[in-house]
């Protein structure tokens, strides 16, 4: 067989949290028996957008804060794709939040994997949009990307997990790219993940993190009850973690992007017959129109 | 002035030609309509080139509107000739004015010969050869509606232009008849209201006669349509954009075009996403392109950047305005270009292609997308708004001479015997052969990083040294790929003139009027304008004395990037300038070249 790119090392610091993420990404395209080549992970710009490399798929490395635009791009293109987009927290809630908001809507079947550290880690621990007040200096509210995305209303998978469980950081991955692959829109997770060199909270967000699916109320099919849930757990000092929305079981299937803008079964710009000769005829009608 | 509102008769400030006189034969005639937005300027210009293109005439129309929905000066010009043209006629023959706004703005381009119409209904006009209809009145009452109006207008100008009532007729019909049976009666009845009225002046009627034409095989189009049509048949499958004046009609002949091809236009939320879409598209294997102006284009730039340092191949048609910042987002210039050719931080392949013609649009679009995919680069189709929005009689475009390069794609075949599937392989001449994602048994790594073979991030020199040059490379390997200049006048003259975009179109004429007066010249009209084609430079300059370099801009940037390219010609390059928001008309050029003899 044709030797592609190899893996190469990662560049995180020892015991980071994208090391978890990276194995339970691994684990669970494996388990999900994904052809590697149909993968595509879309990258950032930061320590956590390096991860297309230290994987055997495709990489796409984008543009800080644009990956959202280009995995839209990839997913539209070619359908058949699983898509991933990975970053971090600045990447994707500074610099790319417009992309961010308007990837909820656009719903297109791709998913988004937020690394979130509360802080610049590559460019040595500058404060980021979700850094606690007092961070570096940081006078600026941290923003809630669980409340903003249960905010859009679209029928998207939303879910915030910890690099210091895999276990369940796995079951959601699978539970996303199954939600992608189906067809069936957006997929969102923020991942919480340390940063040990500038920020290192495993301690406190191990004591801190909830799993809001073990709380009374709980239902991700409901978007008012998962914002009530996850304010009333963020007002008593607690960090919400678990699946926040996924449309309810049985509920009529809202298209997600790709299958609104192709037939059915089509191969997508990327694939469709693009020689003159098979489309010659219906060129010519084409050129015909215009009088 | 006074300006009675009840008036129902003509006013006229003419004499009354004596019966008997012949009509005017006409060649070539421009007429301007001027208005409010929303008084149909459009509607009459469209009803007079419909009866034109029915007399076998070449036509050519402009639009000056403001950069509003409602409201405020519109004015629309149509010119036609017996012969091809690509500009507007430098005097107006007719000005047909809805108010004294309008007189007052056209009377200054009226030529010497030039008469105007104007409705009377709130307006009076102090200029000679004027003649007034109160339109509005008289439509408003027997038709119920005065917006009407501009069709009556039409209906005298077809008197005073000789036009065959029962043609003048059928161009109603065919316009209004979609609208249903009711607007095509009103719009029947104002025709007659404005024919009635045009007719109860002596003298008028066939004053001037409007020659046939050949053009019967030409259709109407513009630039922005043409490159639509040229990016289906380029195999072009997936176009992002946000809407920007005047680049939207590419995206919207687009979005009728493109389904039945299984393609796909997106309106993204900004122009970094459009970017950034396309490129991941065109990752993905499918030919793409968005198309955007002067603000959208700086937002672009870090995408236009990022697709060059990670060699994906992507179209940009830049439609120029009227920069920097918001400018004037419906006026014409070309200032675009000193950008484009230094366009991003860092150093990158890219090719800048200027078609002239909406023909050249149709193909230059394949040709653009030809070359991104085989060489992996950004193209820039860089076009202007005159270009981009006037629309002309054009040739029917076909499939005659378009091709699909699509570069070195590795097929499941071509794999199976290699031992290594390098992305960025290097290579003898620059082009990396690629296998998109999707294909089985192999993967890859793409970034904008500087990258090794592999694509895997490095910063080792010696890899960078090598993958700059493999990537600059580009510029010369891909030189033969690239559309060449055309020639145009005397072989042997001495003065040269150079121009790209729309400004072909008063240079061609200015030629034309310059050899009635003896003095002869060569037009030289690059295609290509980065790299700059000094190899086509070289020996044009050098069989001319002086050379005129006409562009649409305040510094002169083409002649800056000729004299930077071939700087031995520096003291033959003068420039012709015009940065006013207007396109050039053939007297701005006739009159420094005389002027230099």
């Amino acid at each position: 067989m044709v030797q592609s790119a190899k893996p190469t090392q990662p560049i995180w610091c020892p015991g980071c949290g994208d090391f978890a993420l990276l194995a339970c990404v691994k684990k669970a395209a494996a388990e999900l028996k994904i052809p590697t080549h149909e993968l595509v992970l879309v990258g950032g710009i930061g320590c956590s957008g390096s991860i297309h490399n230290f994987l055997e798929i495709n990489g796409l490395h984008a543009l800080h804060g644009r990956l959202l635009a280009q995995a839209v791009g990839v997913k539209l293109a070619n359908p058949n794709l699983t898509v991933f987009a990975a970053g971090g927290d600045g990447d994707g809630y500074a610099i790319g939040m417009g992309h961010f908001m308007h990837a909820f809507k656009k719903n297109a079947s791709i998913l988004y994997i937020v690394m979130n550290n509360e802080t610049y880690g590559l460019t040595k621990g500058q404060p980021s949009p979700t850094s606690q007040i007092g961070f570096e200096g940081n006078i600026e509210k941290p923003f809630d990307a669980i409340l903003t995305a249960l905010s859009i209303p679209a029928p998207n998978f939303i879910a915030r997990t910890f690099s210091g469980d895999p276990r369940t950081l796995t079951a959601v991955l699978k539970e996303a790219l199954e939600f992608n692959r189906a067809h069936r829109g957006f997929a969102f997770i923020e991942d919480l993940s340390p940063c040990v060199t500038y920020n290192d909270t495993y301690k406190l967000w191990r004591e801190r993190v909830v799993d809001v699916s073990k709380l009374p109320g709980y239902d991700p099919s409901d978007r008012k009850a998962m914002f009530r849930l996850c304010m009333e757990t963020m007002d008593s000092g607690k960090i919400p973690i678990g699946v926040m929305h996924r449309p309810a079981e049985g509920a009529p299937l809202d298209p997600a992007l790709e299958t609104r803008v192709l037939p059915a079964g089509a191969l997508g710009p990327a694939r469709t017959e693009i020689e003159i000769e098979p489309n010659m005829a219906a060129y010519a009608k084409l050129l015909r129109s215009v009088a | 002035m006074t300006t009675p509102a009840s008036r129902t008769e003509a006013i006229a400030t003419e004499p009354i030609p004596s019966p008997g006189t012949p009509p005017k034969r006409l060649a070539d005639i421009s007429v301007m309509i001027g208005g409010q937005g929303g008084d149909g300027t459009l509607t009459v210009s469209d009803l007079l080139g419909r009866y034109f293109r029915k007399l076998g005439l070449y036509v050519y129309t402009s639009r000056n509107v403001l950069s509003r929905i409602r409201g405020g000066h519109a004015d629309a010009s149509i010119r036609a000739s017996c012969q091809p043209i690509l500009s507007i006629k430098p005097d107006v023959d007719i000005l047909m004015a809805f108010d004294e706004q309008a007189i007052e703005i056209g009377r200054s381009e009226l030529g010497p010969d030039g008469i105007v119409l104007y409705d009377s209904t709130g307006s009076a006009a102090d200029v000679p050869k004027a003649y007034g209809f109160p339109f509005a009145t008289l439509v408003g009452g027997q038709v119920g509606q005065p917006i009407y109006k501009n069709t009556a207008a039409y209906g005298a100008l077809s008197v005073l232009l000789g036009f065959d009532p029962v043609v003048t007729r059928q161009v109603i019909e065919e316009r209004f008849t979609r609208r249903g049976e009711e607007a095509l009666a009103k719009n029947l009845k104002a025709l007659d209201i404005g024919r009635q009225a045009a007719l109860s002046v002596p003298g008028l009627a066939d004053r001037w006669h409007v020659e046939a034409g050949d053009a019967h095989d030409q259709i109407l189009t513009i630039g922005n349509q043409a490159v639509a049509l040229g990016f289906v048949v380029g195999g072009g499958r997936f176009f992002a954009g946000y809407p920007i004046t005047p680049a939207t009609e590419v995206m919207e002949y687009l979005q009728r075009y493109l389904p039945a091809f299984q393609g796909v236009v997106r309106q993204a939320e900004d122009e970094l996403a459009a970017i950034n879409m396309i490129i991941g598209a065109a990752y993905a294997g499918a030919r793409v392109m968005t198309s955007t102006s002067g603000p959208g284009l700086s937002l672009m730039t870090e995408g236009i950047g990022h697709a060059g340092a990670a060699e994906i191949p992507i179209v940009i048609a830049d439609c120029a305005r009227v920069g920097p910042s918001t400018g004037q987002p419906t006026r014409h210039e070309q200032s675009d270009l000193a950008h484009l050719a230094n366009l991003g931080h860092g150093e990158f392949p890219r090719f800048i292609l200027a078609p002239a013609t909406p023909l050249e649009c149709f193909q230059l679009t394949v040709d653009a997308l030809n070359i991104a995919d085989k060489w992996r680069v950004p193209v820039i189709l860089l076009l202007d708004q005159a270009l981009c929005q006037n629309t002309t009689t054009s040739p029917p475009y076909d499939l005659e001479g378009i091709h699909m390069v699509r570069g070195k794609r590795l097929s499941g075949a071509d794999l199976e015997k290699m031992a290594e599937y390098k992305g960025y392989a290097f290579t003898a001449d620059s082009g990396s052969p690629i296998a998109p994602p999707g294909t089985p048994g192999v993967w890859s790594q793409v970034t904008g990083n500087e990258h090794d073979e592999w694509g895997h991030v490095s910063v080792n020199p010696v890899n960078r040294l090598k993958m700059m040059t493999k990537r600059m490379g580009k510029m010369v390997a891909a030189v033969p790929d690239l559309p060449t200049g055309k020639y145009f006048g005397e072989t042997h003259a001495k003065i040269g003139i150079i121009g790209y975009g729309s400004t072909i179109g008063p240079i061609l004429e200015a030629q034309e009027r310059l050899k009635t007066r003896g003095i002869h010249t060569r037009f030289y009209q690059p295609r290509t304008l980065w790299p700059v084609p000094g190899h086509e430079l070289d020996p044009f300059l050098h069989g001319v004395d002086v050379a005129y370099v006409v562009e649409n801009n305040y510094t002169g940037q083409f002649a800056r990037l000729i004299r930077e390219t071939v700087p031995w010609h520096h003291a033959k390059l003068r420039s012709i300038l015009r940065y006013d928001g207007l396109s050039f008309r053939s007297p701005d050029i006739v009159r420094p070249i005389t002027e230099g003899v």
